[in-house]
């Protein structure tokens, strides 16, 4: 990639040398800091050298579309290697140093935070908008009419997703219908995993990302908590071995190896307070004259750990669970208290815990309570294959509702692509729940929007239509990419395909990417959810005008790359 | 300096100091000026482009005529006076930044030529005050009273409200939000109508940024939305959600610690111990009752509210919020009403805001609290989203143009027609004018009126459309007595424009007009400059001597590389 902006980089004069910077003289005069160092580029040199650079990134991309798109290697500067084909994972890895290809960056990562899933299908739509505009540009038309005539186009390609939109059906009454086979949200959830390296396990992640999505959904409200929801990657294992576990993992075990591996019915006491005892906070000193006082200090903490042993017991409590640490001596006094402890829990995750089991955060072993404790139904201390790792599992929580998918995998690459490739579906799925309009996959929306705006060019007034005509030819570009990614035919399959449409009236058919001899894509049951589409076509416009209605460029001398 | 040759050299300043004097300064200056000029010009209007800008890499992208110049770092003294004016015209009015530095250019530019010739540029500067004086008595003789039906600053009126979004959606015309204008101008309005009608202070809007989604997804909070803040363990079992919640504004710390860093305390005893322990806890439990029992719903703190606090306000069904930014603070005691308050004793039930309803929201992938339905409301939030970070921040820098316009309008409404009418009626005014002017002044008042007609030609070459022949259209029409036509750019015509409502506050243009005349007096009014070569060892960024340059002692640098 440095290369190759290397190469491209924008052809820049320099500023201290246009005529009009010299007076009667012909003597140059200096009007802005660091005029020499400054370069400047306008017009349509400018312009073109943008869509240049736009048009680069999503060439990158454009080979990671589909469910036969290919994976990108990224080794970073440390030589972190990282296989992906995810694509705001592999633009937030690529360094670039073009301004306009940083703004592609930031399209798809919007996109990821949005939706999170289509983020290739954005950037490449985008580069593809560019690509066309630069020919309307070179032939006399004004940047920003363009762009106007592409904001006009997609309004007219956003209402025909509306119109072509479809509803999945979400099993309300019987919720775990909706994790059989060919229930619609799994085949959605399989569907976004199509292109992912997980797809030999699909079926079971498909199934992990529906069953955690729903344990955590309201349906009613039409809400995912994605907070209750962690995944986690353990390395070992193979992809088969990720579950599902209904409860939150914790990557600790307990503080003594003697302590119980197993318990039911926990009562945890929740603290973020150490097992030592209390400090003031202020600077102390207490100076210890005689052999009487230092007894007393002794019995003093001796008395300490007891009552805070008896505090924890009085509670009811028959599990700890504790932010800060605690030395041998109160390790030993859990133990033959028959209190498992664990120890150093993060905040985050001593939240996690709070909210699952129920219980209450207690600063102070005075303040505990039997009301403040933490209910699990089976907490477990579980090694992971023959490597020392162990972590606990806290099931049957009080809160049914929290949920962590756990990722096994050989390598820390699969491990790291299985979990991106999760959160993928893990979003396809919340975004159904939220709103169950879908449309299909395969290209089909995009060859439907395409026809529909070119339908609606030739009933423009004015250079709109090129514009519209442009946009139309952009759109083409996804199911032509899809159809180059599988080995077909693009144009062949681009047109085969229009002409069925409009003979069949039916805007389900799209390319047939893996080869199921078919292109019913409804039939295929390969959705997309209605919302990342529309999104996907307003961010790549938006992107668009930016783009187009810059004619300008100064960059800062000191910034030399 | 333009002596040329060799001329012996008398030191009288220190070496290196730079000099420069006479007509040829004042030429250079105009030259300067103009350079600056063309870098703003294509920026202007609906068909205006970008400019990109990297500096120390970072990266903007804008349209607005202040912030290109602050960021081009221009250090020519002369062409520093237009980047002033430009700034100038940016916190008196907020929009027009850009027009206000094409006139001064424009200005100088037709003074050129009577500099040229000889004519004393105090003449110059004297015709420019009185053109400039006339053609503001122009515009106040032409502008149009917005009519508003109640007189009393109550803004319900809906014909007024539609008479203000008019002029939002004019001031956005030129900037990246111009297709969702109408979204935007919207937004806008309500904005400012939210804001105590009597000073309309404008910081009170507070604009935050989330990157992600469409622009259209942005949205107008009436009263006023934060970014959550650092949180401690407990945080999220705290109710997210509340119906006319009371809250209670501190500036007090909520957290265990040593109330005096550098103080020591001496224990002799073992059992002293256990009591400074238990005396600590108790001065934050005291602290924590006492809010507690003010009946609060939602604490919120400008400094940290530590774990503890966090869990005892979440086992008590209370919000917290630590470490809120000042600005936000202020913003919500506007809104909610009540006070910020420093200690927790003796907390009176008056000192608590109230709002309508309060929740935690998801927007993007960010979390904000949302403090909605104010009875008090001074205040609202915008909350922007776009696709990438610079398309936000440009947003931002376009509703704040749309924001002071529409705030100048509702001070003071009285408007004119944009698109360039309101110049080219002045220009002909003018023009019509200078001919019963015997003398110089005459030449200057016309050279004026000619300048004028940049802000219309300069639209036109910006859509790519003939300027010349519409500008010849818009003065036989205006000649006329057409007064309001101006360019059309739906038609890429003339039309007029007060009945297409391209409207710009008249306050806009009168104070343009009188800082681009006077920041080309300044510039007409300097004919030396002297400089003190820098401290030292920033020889290499002196400016390179031409071939045959200066006559004088050292030849400091050759015609060096560029």
């Amino acid at each position: 990639m440095q290369a190759g902006n290397q190469q491209q980089r924008i052809p820049m004069e320099n500023l201290s040398k246009p005529v009009f910077a010299q007076d009667e003289m012909g003597r140059p005069f200096i009007i802005v800091k660091d005029q020499g160092n400054k370069k400047r580029s306008h017009g349509l040199e400018a312009i073109r050298s943008h869509i240049l650079a736009a048009g680069q990134v999503s060439n990158i991309m454009r080979t990671s579309l589909g469910p036969r798109g290919l994976d990108k290697i990224l080794i970073s500067p440390d030589g972190d290697i990282n296989i992906t084909n995810d694509g705001a994972t592999i633009l937030s890895e690529i360094q670039l140093n073009n301004e306009v290809a940083k703004l592609m960056v930031e399209l798809s990562k919007s996109q990821d935070e949005e939706i999170g899933d289509g983020t290739t299908g954005v950037v490449v739509l985008a580069g593809a908008l560019l690509d066309q505009a630069l020919e309307l540009i070179e032939k006399g038309i004004h940047p920003i009419k363009v762009a106007n005539g592409y904001d006009k186009a997609c309004k007219i390609a956003i209402a025909n997703l509306d119109r072509i939109a479809d509803t999945v059906h979400i099993d309300s009454e019987n919720i775990d219908a909706n994790l059989s086979k060919d229930s619609d949200l799994f085949r959605a959830a399989s569907t976004s995993l199509g292109s992912k390296i997980v797809s030999k396990c699909h079926d079971q992640f498909a199934r992990i990302a529906v069953e955690s999505v729903l344990n955590v959904a309201n349906l009613e409200r039409k809400d995912v908590d994605f907070e209750l929801l962690k995944v986690e990657g353990k390395l070992g294992g193979s992809l088969e071995d990720s579950k599902v576990i209904k409860g939150v993992i914790l990557d600790k075990d307990f503080s003594h190896p003697q302590m119980p591996k197993e318990i039911t019915d926990a009562k945890i006491a929740i603290l973020t307070c150490p097992f030592e005892p209390p400090k003031p906070k202020t600077k102390h000193k207490l100076e210890v004259e005689s052999v009487e006082e230092f007894k007393q200090l002794q019995e003093y903490e001796q008395g300490k750990f007891k009552q805070m042993i008896k505090d924890v017991k009085d509670a009811g409590a028959n599990m700890v669970i504790c932010q800060w640490g605690f030395d041998d001596e109160a390790n030993y006094l859990l133990l033959s208290n028959e209190l498992p402890a664990v120890r150093w829990v993060g905040g985050s995750e001593i939240e996690t815990i709070a909210i699952a089991t129920k219980g209450r955060i207690v600063p102070r072993f005075e303040d505990l309570t039997p009301e403040k404790l933490g209910h699990a139904g089976k907490i477990r201390e579980v090694p992971l294959g023959t490597t020392r790792e162990r972590i606990l599992v806290i099931e049957d929580c009080a809160n049914p509702k929290t949920v962590t998918a756990l990722i096994r995998g050989s390598n820390k690459m699969i491990v790291d692509e299985a979990t991106r490739s999760l959160h993928d579906s893990l979003c396809v799925v919340r975004n159904l729940i939220k709103d169950s309009r879908v449309v299909y996959g395969g290209g089909s929306a995009e060859i439907s929007c395409s026809l529909t705006v070119t339908e609606a060019a030739d009933k423009q007034k004015g250079i709109d239509q090129y514009a519209f005509r442009a946009f139309a030819q952009a759109l083409d570009i996804i199911p032509m990419s899809l159809a180059e990614n599988s080995g077909q035919d693009p144009i062949q399959t681009l047109t085969n395909l229009k002409a069925q449409h409009v003979k069949n009236d039916n805007a389900f058919l799209g390319v047939d990417c893996l080869g199921k001899g078919s292109n019913d894509m409804k039939g295929q049951f390969v959705i997309e959810t209605l919302i990342g589409k529309r999104q996907q076509l307003l961010l790549a416009t938006q992107l668009a005008r930016m783009v187009l209605k810059i004619n300008d460029v100064i960059v800062t001398g000191k910034d030399q790359y | 300096m333009s002596f040329g040759g060799q001329t012996p050299t008398v030191v009288v300043l220190k070496e290196g100091t730079d000099t420069s004097q006479g007509r040829g300064q004042i030429l250079s200056n105009i030259d300067a000026c103009l350079a600056i000029q063309d870098t703003l010009k294509p920026t202007l209007g609906p068909f205006g482009s970008d400019v990109l800008i990297v500096n120390e890499g970072k990266t903007t992208i804008s349209n607005d005529g202040a912030t290109i110049l602050k960021l081009l770092d221009v250090i020519h003294p002369a062409a520093k006076i237009l980047v002033d004016v430009s700034r100038a015209q940016d916190a008196e009015v907020g929009d027009g930044t850009t027009s206000v530095t094409l006139l001064a250019a424009e200005f100088l530019k037709e003074a050129r030529q009577f500099v040229e010739e000889g004519m004393s540029s105090n003449v110059i500067i004297k015709g420019y005050r009185s053109a400039c004086r006339l053609a503001c008595a122009q515009v106040k003789e032409l502008q149009i009273e917005l009519k508003r039906k109640q007189a009393d600053g109550t803004t319900d009126d809906p014909e007024f409200r539609e008479l203000l979004k008019k002029c939002a959606k004019t001031a956005m015309s030129s900037k990246l939000i111009q297709v969702n204008s109408d979204f935007f101008a919207d937004m806008v309005v309500d904005a400012v109508q939210c804001l105590d009608p009597n000073d309309l202070d404008e910081t009170l809007i507070g604009i935050k940024k989330v990157s992600g989604g469409s622009m259209e997804e942005s949205r107008l909070v009436k009263g006023v939305a934060f970014k959550k803040t650092f949180s401690y363990a407990g945080f999220e079992q705290q109710p997210k959600e509340f119906t006319n919640p009371k809250i209670l504004c501190l500036n007090v710390e909520l957290e265990l610690k040593a109330e005096k860093d550098n103080a020591e305390v001496r224990i002799s005893k073992v059992n002293e111990y256990q009591a400074i322990v238990d005396a600590e806890w108790k001065l934050i439990l005291q602290k924590l009752e006492a809010i507690l029992a003010t009946g609060a719903d939602i604490v919120l703190s400008k400094l940290p509210i530590g774990d503890l606090a966090t869990q005892y306000f979440a086992d008590r069904g209370i919000f917290c919020a630590g470490r809120v930014p000042a600005e936000d603070m202020e913003r919500t005691i506007a809104a909610v009403g009540g006070n910020i308050q420093s200690t927790v004793s003796d907390i009176k039930p008056e000192n608590l805001g109230q709002c309508g309803s309060f929740e935690e929201v998801q927007i993007g992938s960010e979390r904000f609290n949302v403090f909605a339905d104010c009875p008090k409301a001074k205040t609202c939030t915008l909350i922007l989203r776009g696709g990438a970070e610079q398309v936000i921040a440009e947003i931002e820098r376009s509703l704040h143009d749309a924001i002071m316009i529409v705030k100048r309008a509702i001070q003071n409404n009285h408007i004119v027609a944009g698109g360039g009418a309101i110049e080219m009626e002045l220009s002909k005014y003018l023009r019509d004018l200078s001919r019963q002017i015997a003398g110089k002044q005459q030449l200057i008042v016309a050279a004026y009126a000619k300048a004028l007609e940049v802000i219309p030609r300069q639209l036109c070459d910006n859509a790519g459309l003939d300027g010349t022949e519409l500008i010849n259209k818009l003065r036989s029409l205006h000649s006329q007595g057409e007064t309001w036509y101006g360019l059309d750019f739906a038609h890429e015509s003339v039309a007029n424009n007060l009945d297409t409502f391209v409207w710009e506050p008249a306050l806009t243009k009168i104070n343009a007009l009188q800082s681009a005349t006077e920041a080309a007096a300044l510039v007409l009014g300097v004919d030396e400059t002297i400089k003190n070569e820098p401290n030292h060892n920033t020889i290499g960024s002196q400016p390179v001597p031409p071939p045959g340059g200066r006559g004088r002692g050292l030849p400091q640098g050759m015609p060096s590389m560029q």
